[in-house]
């Protein structure tokens, strides 16, 4: 670390930093050759695209040689139809038959579904990077805290990654390349929400022991191009909620940086039903471009619960003003979404529960989270530490 | 001359008849101009002009009249730019049938809101004894209210007689009072008198045999120089009681107009047109190339130069030459993105320095200028140098050749041995038809390639590092901010700032006769430290502002002078750059 930084200082110029600092808490030693996007030792960057780092389909990896999962609006509709029914007809008797029983408001009443298919062999290849430390079988003695679990190798032979999810949702067809539930992406490029990245005490870009490490929820709407494509150098607010600020240290080897371990929680809003996107031990594996674009990883567990609310039961959204959202609204847009989707709610739960790996309670011996992958991209932005409002924000509530 | 209204055989107060007479007029006045010139020789000042409002004129003299918050539905024609200045262009160019039909259909729109029933109690100055009954008094009182300030002169009794009628005969086919004075108001805003600034001339009874401005149209003048908007009602009092025939009088109503928050519209007004803003109408770029563009930053990018220009002009009370070097300026998120630099205000501007690593400096590398002298796909070292020649500098270059042979340059586009616009353009100074023009265009343009024509700055083209040197009248320097400075310190840079002020007070061409005026102005411009609002007050209470020549009858020369009556722009005679051979 020493020998680190003097190397570093040597090659380094001193960056003004203005008047107003002293120059020994404000003058940070920056190298001569330090791209645009890096300003006195910070950057700043905005996700410009997420998804989960998942795998390649199933057709292609043979993932699920019990088939993919059926879900009820299939089963109902397999079923004999009444003379004169049509299929969207019949798709929608399936979903009011759902909307009746609304097992996605109570999954847990339902049982597990036999007929959800989760990603169960050893061979499949996924995204993602090591999480746990450890490289899991099922056999071996799991990670302290962690409960025992497959790990997956990854796209190019790494070993250890822990995928959790990917094994819950690899065998829905709604999360195959054609499918619809992983373009969340989006919502984000609506504006409904976003994520911002900070580094901060940058030396070296390529090689740097120590940096500083911001992941917030924005909150500005994210700014696109007319072709629809985010912009660069725009600037974001960071949400001033500190339950949606994290801040954290990580290294930069060869271009890639790793951060320690931290909590975060992003925002997320689907058919105006708003929840939350928690990640615990969330840590960041990204590549830095020349350009100030970043690509990799952002890691950690989501619990289990959370991860069913966000992706299927939406049980505790809120509307806009953050009261409870309308109970309708929310049984139809759960319901509606296994019904298109073609998943149970109940059979998504169970499996999320089963496959939990991480989070273990001590006193159950049960896993309470799940390790979940995004990929991501960012490009650079200006972040700042400011309170924002829409221009409608008088608005609210009239 | 004007037009009766109730000829009006349909709802529209602006008939096939009535539009054939204004045109009839509008020649009409042209004539009486042109045969008044060539009766007589021109005396220290020029000819009287009619000018058409501006669009920006137009609306803001509606809002100080009625309101701000009345409407003003018409769309309005493209404003045609003369010697530089849509301000010039005003008195030259004549209205179409387009034109008065959409200056109708603002008039029934401003008329139908002044009377509107939530409107009528705050801006009629009576109410009638009964909607259903003609009230003349009322009537009478509404024309005598704002007839005045609509013709910007006071009304004849026969006119306002005739208004009268107008809207007794509107209400009489109509059915209503407000009715009635909404045909007569809307009448009144397609008249001659409302639509042009008129100027009348009058003996100058101080000087025998010449003539001046009469006090309405002096007003009127110094109204829209300093206010960009209509005489109040104190600057037409003044005008009656003649005391902007006094020096005393005229300065009194000059400082006030300055001190007024109008003044400031005036100022944004003149650098509109001289930034000639209005082509951003016409300014379209690839979205694939420049993804950073878009309605909001040229929107916000002309703001932006305007909000620089008159903090520094008239709230810092700068040197006019240090808006080519100032790193002062306003930033809008929509900007920030263009500029690189961070906006935290999420809806508003920001005032900031340009830090040096962003190498800007001045209204030369504001997104206004760069994207709007470039092509939509590429920059152009020659619209940008040309720009600079003639919008700053008052230097005419003259139009490529018909014939011109863009085969060397089209086949340099493609070329990989040739990355950047310097090389690209190197035909343009080694061929001798293209090098008369461009050498006076390009070696200024080329300091600004650091920008894409976008207006965001790149250190590469193509891969290739951009050579960014050039020079101006022999002063070499490299970049935007050698640029900036070479202009900073060029004496032609304030003289064309006086010229064009002038003239966009003026609304003409400058005769040769108003060279000696215009010298004494570049004089005091100098003395007093370059600022403008120090030279628009020697303008504005300078006789030579309001002098009229009558071609004949040169001040104390009698008939003839030594000086021709030529209309010529100070400028233009003294430098005409490039040419073809």
């Amino acid at each position: 670390m020493q020998i680190a930084y003097a190397r570093r200082y040597r090659a380094a110029k001193w960056a003004w930093c203005g008047m107003v600092l002293s120059a020994l808490a404000c003058a940070v030693p920056v190298s001569a050759d330090q791209p645009d996007f890096v300003r006195n030792g910070k950057a700043g960057f905005v996700v410009s695209h997420i998804e989960y780092a998942l795998s390649k389909d199933a057709k292609e990896t043979g993932a699920c040689p019990n088939d993919m999962t059926q879900g009820n609006t299939s089963l109902d509709a397999q079923g004999p139809r009444p003379e004169g029914e049509s299929p969207e007809q019949a798709q929608r008797r399936a979903i009011a038959a759902l909307m009746q029983k609304n097992t996605c408001g109570n999954p847990a009443a339902a049982g597990p579904d036999p007929n959800f298919r989760t990603v169960t062999g050893t061979k499949v290849p996924a995204y993602g990077i090591d999480l746990d430390g450890k490289d899991s079988s099922i056999k071996s003695k799991p990670a302290p805290g962690h409960c025992s679990h497959e790990d997956f190798v990854g796209m190019n032979g790494e070993r250890g990654i822990d995928n959790q999810f990917f094994r819950v949702v690899g065998c829905s067809k709604s999360f195959q390349s054609t499918g619809l539930s992983n373009s969340w992406n989006t919502e984000m490029l609506t504006g409904s929400w976003g994520i911002l990245i900070t580094l901060s005490g940058v030396h070296d870009l390529r090689n740097d022991d120590n940096v500083e490490v911001g992941i917030f929820a924005n909150a500005d709407p994210i700014e696109l191009s007319p072709g629809r494509e985010p912009l660069p150098n725009a600037t974001y607010a960071i949400d001033q909620d500190p339950r949606f600020q994290a801040r954290t240290h990580g290294r930069i080897v060869n271009g890639v940086l790793t951060t320690e371990p931290v909590d975060v929680r992003f925002h997320k809003i689907t058919n105006s039903v708003y929840l939350e996107r928690p990640l615990q031990e969330a840590r960041l594996q990204i590549t830095i471009g020349e350009d100030g674009s970043l690509e990799g990883y952002l890691a950690g567990y989501t619990p289990v619960e959370a991860m069913y609310d966000l992706q299927y039961g939406f049980r505790n959204g809120k509307n806009a003003k953050g009261e409870p959202a309308d109970p309708k609204l929310i049984a139809i847009t759960a319901n509606g979404s296994a019904a298109v989707l073609g998943h149970t709610c109940n059979g998504a739960y169970f499996a999320l529960h089963e496959l939990a790996d991480g989070g273990r309670d001590p006193n159950t011996g049960k896993c309470t989270s799940i390790s979940t992958q995004y990929r991501i991209k960012a490009i650079p932005a200006f972040v700042v530490n400011v309170e924002t409002k829409s221009l409608n924000e008088d608005l609210k509530g009239k | 001359m004007s037009i009766m209204a109730g000829e009006r055989q349909t709802r529209s107060p602006l008939s096939r008849g009535k539009m054939a007479a204004l045109a009839l007029l509008l020649s009409g006045l042209a004539a009486v101009q042109q045969a008044a010139c060539a009766a007589q020789e021109p005396a220290a000042g020029g000819p009287p002009v009619v000018r058409r409002l501006t669009e920006s004129q137009y609306r803001a003299t509606v809002a100080d009249i009625f309101a701000p918050d009345i409407p003003v539905v018409g769309r309005f024609e493209r404003a045609q730019r003369k010697d530089g200045l849509v301000a010039v262009g005003t008195s030259e160019a004549g209205l179409s049938s387009f034109s008065l039909e959409q200056y109708d259909a603002s008039a029934l729109g401003i008329a139908a809101a002044v009377v509107s029933k939530e409107r009528r109690d705050r801006l009629l100055p009576c109410q009638p004894k009964s909607e259903t009954q003609f009230d003349t008094s009322c009537a009478k009182r509404v024309i005598e209210h704002y007839g005045p300030l609509l013709f910007r002169r006071p009304l004849a009794p026969q006119e306002t007689a005739r208004f009268v009628e107008t809207a007794r005969a509107g209400q009489a086919r109509l059915g209503n009072f407000y009715k009635g004075l909404q045909f007569m108001l809307a009448g009144m805003l397609i008249e001659p008198d409302f639509l042009l600034r008129i100027e009348r001339i009058e003996p100058n009874p101080k000087h025998p045999g010449q003539f001046r401005l009469d006090a309405y149209s002096k007003a009127t003048r110094l109204s829209y120089f300093l206010t960009n908007s209509t005489p109040d009602r104190e600057l037409l009092n003044a005008a009656a009681a003649g005391q902007l025939d006094s020096e005393e009088g005229l300065t009194r109503q000059v400082d006030r107009l300055m001190a007024s928050p109008r003044y400031t519209g005036a100022v944004r007004a003149f650098f509109e047109d001289m930034l000639q803003f209005d082509l951003f109408g016409d300014l379209a770029k690839d979205p694939v190339i420049y993804p950073s563009y878009s309605s909001v930053v040229a929107a916000d990018a002309q703001e932006q130069t305007l909000r620089t220009l008159t903090d520094h002009l008239l709230t810092k009370q700068g040197d006019y030459r240090d808006i080519f070097t100032t790193q002062s300026t306003f930033l809008t998120r929509a900007l920030g993105r263009v500029y690189a630099q961070p906006v935290p205000t999420r809806n508003g501007w920001e005032s900031m320095e340009f830090p040096a690593s962003a190498s800007r400096a001045g209204i030369l590398t504001d997104v206004s200028f760069l994207a709007l002298h470039s092509h939509p796909g590429c920059s152009s070292p020659t619209l940008r140098g040309k720009a600079i020649r003639e919008i700053f500098m008052c230097q005419k270059v003259p139009d490529p050749p018909a014939n011109v042979d863009f085969t060397a340059f089209d086949a340099a586009q493609h070329d990989k041995a040739s990355p950047t616009a310097r090389d690209r353009l190197e035909d343009h100074q080694t061929n001798p038809t293209c090098a008369a023009c461009h050498k006076v265009t390009d070696p200024m343009g080329l300091t600004l390639e650091n920008f894409d024509g976008g207006g965001v700055f790149r250190a590469k083209e193509n891969g290739a590092l951009i050579d960014a040197s050039g020079a101006l009248n022999g002063v070499k320097f490299n970049g935007a901010l050698g640029l900036g400075q070479a202009l900073h310190d060029d004496p032609d840079v304030a003289h064309c700032l006086v010229d064009k002020l002038y003239r966009f007070g003026l609304g003409r061409k400058l005769t040769t006769q108003e060279d000696e005026h215009t010298e004494q102005l570049d004089q005091t411009f100098a003395a007093n430290g370059y600022r403008v609002p120090d030279l628009m007050r020697t303008m504005a209470t300078s006789n030579a502002f309001y002098a009229v020549s009558v071609a004949g009858k040169e001040p104390g020369k009698g008939a003839k002078g030594k000086k021709g009556a030529a209309v010529t722009e100070r400028a233009e005679t003294r430098k005409q750059v490039g040419g073809r051979s």
